[in-house]
């Protein structure tokens, strides 16, 4: 992580109220977080976030301020909590909206209008209010109301058909895809209304579908079936302009990734491997005709990988220019020389979870460097100095607050 | 055929990024993020050399007729640009693009690290020309570090930034996705960086920046909770098969097969946790429950604990043996009706012909009356109520903005362009 602190960030002085929840909100607010802005999470322990109740948990103690999953999507956050089910928590929630700049959420449509929180009411405290709604699937359609995560998006937007082999189940990657997809879709559009807004003094409303934003990350596929009526379908690790291109199991049971396009690449790869006789036969000489002969390259490829370690295998490859590398578990990502170098895994200390990494956003600024600055807030841990600082509330409003349940 | 053709690309004065040029001279990692920012109203040019973008060729190709304005990868990727060529090899080349970037706000580059600079287009160099610009870099991973020269492709990405080690199976080993997502993924956080770096002109005297993406980071970024799992835990979390990891063991299939394709179903179709009760009311009322009536199911299910072996396997039979007889959306539509969050599979077929996308009015109808055609783009990923987002046309031909670029833009006459189109610079 970049530590100059002296460097301004690009969204300091801005105020964020993220009422947003589980994976794709959070992490939208998070981009504005570790840039400057200062985002406050609001929270009620009447419903507690689902990812304080996922683990992994540290020392395995199921609690909500020990969760690593909730942690990494809300660095750089400070923590209130407040609950909207009472009518002195809207009001709170109104105070807090008028000197904000932002409004991140994720529920399911409606259910700020029924609070009497939705934007077309926040905008009254604050005209110049850039709100983004971001549940599964927009405010609006027969839809609008589904439940689910990113596990079951993934499966709706296309991903799962096309992840798997292609006599096999359409199992999907094995993770809540989307929900690590479309953050960086609604952060793009509330990015550039931030800009409009710098330059134009005008707010408005973000009405953000998961689901229409994961169909742009589909590549092709869309058009495949559009223009030329052909369904895209999963291909294993075959490409269909690459030969080879696969993972391959070496000795010591790990996988390393060759894909060659050109016929340099391949020229590389040949001389990676020895140059064996197979690789000089006439079909193997140019990538249109290799193309039809993937399931005997692979064999090839998958004898000569069963000798060598992933490591050897991918120093051969490397060696030659083959755009090649090994399939790194978790640990081996920790561990990653280059992602050391470029501090992608920022250390925070965390008041109960102590030192823990977070992920850093996937580029650098060069002169406005951002990054997680903090660790993930406990559970409403500063709910009493953004009331006070913040809001300017006496002790005895605070206190009368605290008694009645509006900032459970 | 006979209407009126404006030309590409549309207009578009009402994006929260109108007024911003953009020069694009990226590869398959930034062309997404250069369209989208062209989509949200900046005036994006791509520079091609004289035979066109090296990515023209990539497919698949309308009809599988191949030919340079024929891939539906160019389509897709570079639809709402306007195209110029420039030979950036050749010192007027060069000069040339660098008055294109002396009026822009933003380049989009993915040479990789050192190499820009053999085109002119390193940072520092653009910084001179134009210290207001934001010069975006995208690279496999990352302008600086040991490996920061290694070739990568889609599936380098995925698999040296982590993601592929969790998709797959103990059996088959990891799998990427068909559609490249490494791409998809820079791509999209890089548009982020590019926004923010726009932004923090307001903040920062006007000046651009630079902005460093890396693909390998791109993708670290997509590895759901393995990262913290590794951290806290010690435990790789790795590829689940049809399953769904949870710190590191393989836990209950989430796909269930159905007359007509598959459902997604988490935590064995809601059977596990508080949707337990009403999914197995649902199992009761049409017969199907078995043994789970007994109080004893319902309250070992309500509290999410795991499951015996056995015990996971009578209840994944029974929601095999209820799917397999029932169409997916009706599944679906009865689950959510209940409080379960089900979700269909999906194909893009299936995702053009979506009721929930009719309903919003999603798709765009995109005109190519170069080929007396018209097709189904994907529509607005957002709907801004102050400045929507707006698809902009087919994707240029070669060269197509040549002379309106070269003219109005840069202020050539047309005897200036004549002459560089001699000296093979255009």
């Amino acid at each position: 992580m970049a530590s100059n602190g002296s460097k301004p960030k690009p969204f300091e002085g801005l105020r964020v109220t993220d009422l947003s929840w589980v994976g794709v909100g959070p992490t939208v607010a998070k981009y504005l977080a570790d840039h400057g802005a200062e985002v406050i999470r609001v929270e009620s322990a009447t419903r507690m976030e689902t990812l304080r109740r996922a683990g992994p948990f540290t020392d395995n103690q199921p609690h909500y301020d020990n969760s690593g999953y909730f942690a990494n999507f809300n660095s750089s956050k400070l923590g209130v909590t407040i609950n909207l089910k009472t009518e002195k928590g809207k009001v709170l929630l109104k105070r807090l909206v008028a000197v904000s700049d932002v409004v991140t959420e994720s529920f399911t449509p409606g259910s700020l209008k029924k609070l009497g929180l939705d934007y077309e009411e926040l905008r009254k405290v604050r005209p110049d209010l850039v709100m983004i709604s971001m549940p599964l699937f927009g405010q609006t359609g027969p839809w609008a109301h589904y439940m689910g995560y990113g596990h079951v998006l993934q499966a709706a937007s296309g991903f799962n058909h096309l992840t798997g082999w292609p006599d096999g189940e359409p199992i999907g990657t094995g993770v809540a895809y989307t929900d690590f997809l479309v953050p960086h879709v609604g952060a793009l559009a509330l990015v550039a209304a931030l800009d409009y807004r710098r330059r134009t003094g005008k707010g408005q409303y973000i009405d953000f579908s998961q689901f229409e934003g994961a169909v742009h990350a589909l590549g092709t596929s869309i058009l495949e079936w559009t223009a030329n009526g052909r369904e895209a379908e999963r291909l294993g690790n075959r490409d269909p302009e690459a030969a080879p291109h696969g993972a391959y199991r070496c000795k010591d049971g790990r996988y390393v990734v060759i894909a060659c396009f050109t016929e340099q690449e391949w020229e590389g790869f040949r001389a990676a491997i020895g140059r064996p006789d197979w690789t000089d036969l006439e079909r193997m000489r140019r990538k249109w005709s290799r193309l039809n002969e993937q399931k005997e390259i692979d064999r090839h490829i998958d004898f000569w990988c069963r000798e060598r370690t992933a490591a050897q295998a991918y120093k051969a490859m490397r060696d030659n220019g083959v755009p090649s590398g090994i399939v790194k578990s978790p640990e081996e990502m920790h561990r990653d020389p280059q992602l050391k170098h470029r501090g992608h895994y920022a250390l925070l200390e965390h008041p109960t979870m102590g030192l823990r990494t977070y992920d850093s956003p996937a580029f650098r600024l060069s002169k406005t460097p951002g990054g997680p600055s903090k660790a993930a807030p406990l559970l409403g841990e500063d709910t009493e100095r953004v009331l006070k600082d913040t809001l300017g509330m006496s002790d005895e409003e605070f206190t009368e607050l605290l008694v009645e349940g509006a900032l459970e | 055929m006979t209407d009126p053709f404006d030309g590409v690309p549309h207009p578009h004065p009402g994006g929260p990024l109108s007024g911003y040029r953009v020069v694009d001279i990226a590869d398959e990692k930034g062309q997404l993020c250069a369209r989208l920012l062209a989509e949200l109203g900046a005036d994006v040019i791509k520079v091609e050399p004289r035979a066109g973008d090296r990515t023209r060729a990539n497919g698949p190709f309308f009809r599988d007729e191949e030919g340079r304005e024929s891939s539906l990868y160019w389509w897709a990727m570079n639809a709402g640009k306007r195209s110029i060529t420039c030979e950036m090899r050749l010192e007027a080349g060069r000069d040339l693009f660098h008055r294109l970037v002396a009026g822009a706000d933003a380049v989009i580059e993915t040479s990789a690290p050192g190499a820009a600079k053999d085109i002119g287009a390193d940072p520092r160099t653009l910084a001179k020309v134009n210290p207001g610009a934001v010069v975006v870099s995208i690279t496999n991973f990352g302008q600086t570090g040991p490996a920061r020269n290694l070739p990568a492709t889609d599936i380098v990405g995925s698999a040296m930034g982590g993601h592929m080690y969790l998709n797959g199976s103990d059996e088959c080993g990891p799998v990427r996705t068909s559609a490249p997502q490494a791409y998809a993924q820079v791509n999209l956080q890089a548009a982020v960086g590019a926004v923010i770096a726009l932004y923090a002109r307001g903040a920062n005297d006007g000046l651009g920046q630079h902005v460093d993406v890396s693909m390998q980071e791109s993708m670290a970024n997509a590895m759901d909770n393995a990262q913290q799992t590794w951290d806290i835990l010690q435990i790789n979390n790795r590829g689940p098969g049809s399953g769904r990891m949870v710190s590191g063991r393989e836990g209950p299939r989430y796909i269930y097969e159905t007359a007509d394709g598959w459902v997604a179903a988490l935590g064995l179709g809601g059977l596990m946790g508080p949707t337990s009760g009403a999914m197995i009311d649902w199992l009761d009322q049409t017969g199907e429950a078995g043994p789970l009536t007994a109080p004893h199911w319902r309250e070992r299910l309500e509290v999410v604990q795991p499951l015996e072996e056995d015990e996971q396997e009578l209840l994944v039979g029974i929601m095999q043996e209820f799917c397999r007889t029932r169409r997916k959306d009706d599944l679906v539509r009865e689950a959510q009706s209940r409080g379960v969050g089900w979700a269909p599979v999906y194909s893009p077929r299936e995702i053009v012909e979506s009721d929930q996308l009719a309903a919003r009015d999603y798709w765009v109808q995109v005109r190519h009356e170069d080929i007396g055609e018209t097709f189904v783009y994907p529509g607005a990923p957002w709907k801004l109520s102050g400045t929507p987002w707006k698809q902009r046309g087919r994707a240029p031909h070669v060269g197509e903005h040549n002379a309106e670029v070269y003219g109005d833009v840069l202020g050539l006459d047309t005897d200036e362009v004549a002459k560089l189109r001699r000296s093979m610079v255009l």
